[in-house]
């Protein structure tokens, strides 16, 4: 069992959504909020299509770095974003 | 008729731009190239009417909403300029999001076209797009094109014509505009909208969250531990390509081909014609600029090796390896893309930044990133590669890596310096794509910056090779300088006292000072003005020099040692790139504080490199400190005492504000 699963269990029985750093890699998600306090980010999210109810898959971890599919798109964000997209 | 070209970052606006224009703005695989309008005008076989239609190509922007306050300049220019007709391009392989943007555009007022880019791509991944669908939800034309294969253009121009000045009904309208929030919900809605249009109008063979082999590779180029590696060993076979192989073999020829016009021209001239006029001609014009184009093919190979490694998609990939070491000095990622435009120019490198949305990283990259080596240093670096070592490709492999290290240095203490300890800015990046690089492209991109360089070889770099044959051909007195006495002439006369600062870093030496100072109006001059004050044309064949120049080698000319030669490389390198990017430094800064303090920085830190490696490495190469060792340690500890103290300074006043 990955770490990943474990945090997930663990996150879901205390009814805390999980971000996206704790993500299984290639399962499709659908976001919970986007928890920030910078509207900048915020907004930019939300054009590429970054907001609740949409989905968002895991696709690789690379260090600190994520890469995200987003509606079509590949994205690589960092882990200050991936803490801030709950699902 | 006008026309706007409007869509998402990296669409193909700036491809299509190119096809139906004939210009050759630049083009690059990754959002954000264009940072400012281009006009132009459609060229006439692609459209039957007697009108000339102008396009202007507008930046990409992912979405129009009013909340975005940055990304505003699509609606103001429609808005302010009212054009007849706008294409809108979409990147045909994300209609998703792209569709969200069309139909915000759709409000506006103006008719759109749709034009589905990449179809190209669209038939290899055998994904299947209806274009009647789309166009019968969207409400208005759709045309599938191809911009990179010339594709479509022809019946989308033909388009534009039947829709101007028709009324188009936006097929989603959002109702409530006064309210932040409704907008919000409303734009919620326009996602399920468009969600919904694209199940109709779209099969995917595959879905796009399936791992693909882009992600395999992406797994290892942006590598945590692999990354840097591959980039640096990516970069020096770029370089030995450019400037150990392919490059001086295609060279030898061309400066040949030189060599045989300043004879010629010097036979060709009889005896009438006044020795100060030959001088000029054959030393000034010929042996200055001569020199520089030498360096072209060294300086072309590079180029073309460049743009296939941009048209492949892996420049993007650079971004995201340097992001984390980039946070640590309060830039991000986004902060390499300016510097990997500046590896050609560094003046739309600094434009570049514009995209930064922070203003102390977007003011500290455009500070910045002109230190990594343009194509305006190639000569330079070529020449003291080739002279004093063996044409090594790790020199300049070294100085880009050096680069990026005065970069990262630099951004660690302007930080300081404006005491900043905000949070960290988000880094998030659309990654493209791998592709094949075409060959033909990066072709065409070679010929236009070979071009570009050519022509400021034989403008700015000529007049100033001209004016610099005349300072050290006269006195003061207008009189000619005589045999012997060359420290007479007026360029000797104003170098010297420069010259004497040089000392401490090992290049003391008038000849070599007047070169660096012409460097500061255009970077070429370094390479253009020691032609003319060491009278040498050939500078790519060495062997050849003794009969060009009838001395011993160049090395022996300049009187340097390896060490003073790389120090003097480094000094030419790292102090302010030329005027022009300072005036495009002084545009991005907005702020004279910032502009004076950039100079400043860059005249410091050139020095104080220039100083370390000669003296550090002559002590390393002979066991004893070069000539000035203690006054250069004086002036190198000043400066590092004044950057302390405003450190020092600002830290106190930010704490004094704080309580
Ligand atoms: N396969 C394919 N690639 C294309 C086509 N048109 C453009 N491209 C590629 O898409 C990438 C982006 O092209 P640009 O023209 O710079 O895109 P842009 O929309 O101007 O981008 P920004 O200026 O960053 O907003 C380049 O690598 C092009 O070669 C096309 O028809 N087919
Ligand atoms: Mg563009």
């Amino acid at each position: 069992m990955s770490k990943a699963f474990l945090m997930k269990g663990f996150q879901s029985l205390r009814g805390n959504p999980m971000d996206v750093t704790a993500c299984e890699i290639n399962e499709l998600m659908t976001i919970k909020s986007i928890e920030t306090i910078d509207p900048e980010m915020r907004d930019f999210l939300f054009s590429l299509g970054c907001f609740e109810g949409r989905t968002i898959t895991l696709i690789s971890i690379l260090g600190s770095t994520y890469i995200v599919n987003i509606s079509d798109a590949r994205y690589s964000i960092d882990a200050q974003l991936a803490q801030a997209i709950k699902v | 008729m006008r026309i706007a070209l409007a869509g998402n970052p990296n669409s193909g606006k700036t491809t299509l731009f190119n096809a139906i224009t004939g210009s050759i703005e630049s083009v690059g695989n990754w959002p954000g190239v264009t940072v400012a309008r281009k006009e132009g005008e459609v060229k006439r076989n692609l459209y039957k009417k007697n009108e000339a239609i102008r396009i202007i190509d507008l930046p990409g922007t992912y979405s129009m909403s009013p909340f975005t306050l940055e990304e505003r300049i699509t609606r103001d220019f429609v808005r302010n300029e009212s054009p007849d007709v706008i294409i809108n391009i979409i990147d045909a392989n994300n209609l998703s999001r792209s569709l969200v943007y069309t139909t915000q555009l759709l409000e506006l007022g103006v008719p759109v076209v749709v034009a589905l880019n990449k179809w190209d791509t669209v038939k290899q991944k055998q994904t299947d797009i209806n274009t009647e669908t789309l166009s019968k939800q969207l409400n208005c034309p759709v045309i599938p094109i191809s911009a990179i294969q010339n594709q479509g253009l022809r019946i989308l121009i033909e388009t534009c014509y039947q829709i101007k000045g028709k009324k188009q009904i936006a097929p989603y309208r959002c109702m409530i505009v006064e309210n932040v929030e409704h907008v919000a919900e409303s734009d919620k809605k326009r996602f399920e909208f468009v969600s919904a249009i694209v199940t109709e109008a779209e099969k995917r063979k595959v879905t796009s969250d399936k791992q693909t082999i882009h992600d395999t590779i992406d797994r290892i180029v942006a590598n945590r531990y692999l990354g840097m590696p591959i980039f640096a060993i990516i970069l020096y076979a770029v370089f030995s390509i450019s400037q150990s192989t392919i490059g001086p073999w295609i060279a030898d020829y061309m400066v040949a081909g030189i060599d045989s016009l300043y004879v010629f021209a010097e036979s060709a001239m009889s005896e009438a014609v006044s020795p100060l006029l030959k001088t000029l001609l054959l030393d000034g014009i010929i042996g200055g600029v001569g020199a520089i184009v030498g360096f072209l093919p060294l300086i072309m190979v590079l180029f073309f090796m460049l743009a296939l490694l941009e048209d492949s998609g892996y420049m993007a990939r650079v971004a995201v390896v340097m992001d984390p070491i980039m946070k640590k000095v309060g830039l991000s990622g986004r902060s390499i893309i300016p510097m990997v435009i500046s590896t050609g120019c560094a003046i739309p490198g600094i434009m570049s930044t514009r995209t930064i949305k922070n203003e102390r990283e977007r003011r500290t990259t455009a500070m910045l990133t002109s230190f990594m080596p343009c194509g305006a240093k190639l000569p330079v670096i070529a020449l003291f590669a080739g002279v004093f070592f063996q044409e090594a490709a790790w020199v300049g492999t070294l100085m880009y890596f050096l680069g990026i290290l005065v970069i990262i240095f630099g951004a660690y203490v302007i930080r300081k310096i404006n005491n900043d300890t905000s949070k960290k800015s988000f880094f998030i990046m659309e990654l493209p794509e791998y592709r094949w690089p075409s060959v033909k492209r990066a072709f065409t991109s070679m010929i236009n910056q070979g071009k570009a360089f050519v022509t400021k070889a034989v403008t700015i770099i000529l007049i100033s090779n001209v004016v610099v044959q005349i300072m050290q051909t006269f006195t003061w007195q207008f009189q000619l300088v005589e045999e012997g006495l060359e420290a007479t002439s007026i360029l000797a006369n104003i170098s010297s006292p420069i010259a004497f600062a040089m000392i401490p870093l090992g290049f003391g030496i008038w000849q070599l000072t007047a070169a660096a100072v012409t460097g500061f109006i255009a970077k070429e001059n370094v390479v253009g003005t020691l032609a003319v004050v060491f009278g040498i044309t050939n500078f790519i064949n060495t062997e050849e020099l003794i009969l060009v120049s009838g001395s011993i080698e160049v090395a022996g000319i300049f009187g340097l040692t390896s060490v003073a030669a790389l120090a003097y490389l480094v000094f030419n390198l790292f102090t302010p790139p030329c005027f022009a990017a300072i005036g495009a430094m002084n545009a991005e800064l907005e702020s004279k504080k910032w502009l004076i303090g950039s100079i400043a920085f860059q005249l410091g830190m050139g020095y104080v490199l220039a100083y370390l490696i000669y003296q550090i490495g002559t002590f390393a190469t002979t066991g004893q400190l070069g000539s000035g060792a203690f006054a250069g340690l004086f002036t190198v500890l000043v400066l590092i005492g004044i950057v302390l103290l405003i450190i020092t300074k600002n830290s106190v006043e930010t704490t004094l504000k704080v309580q």
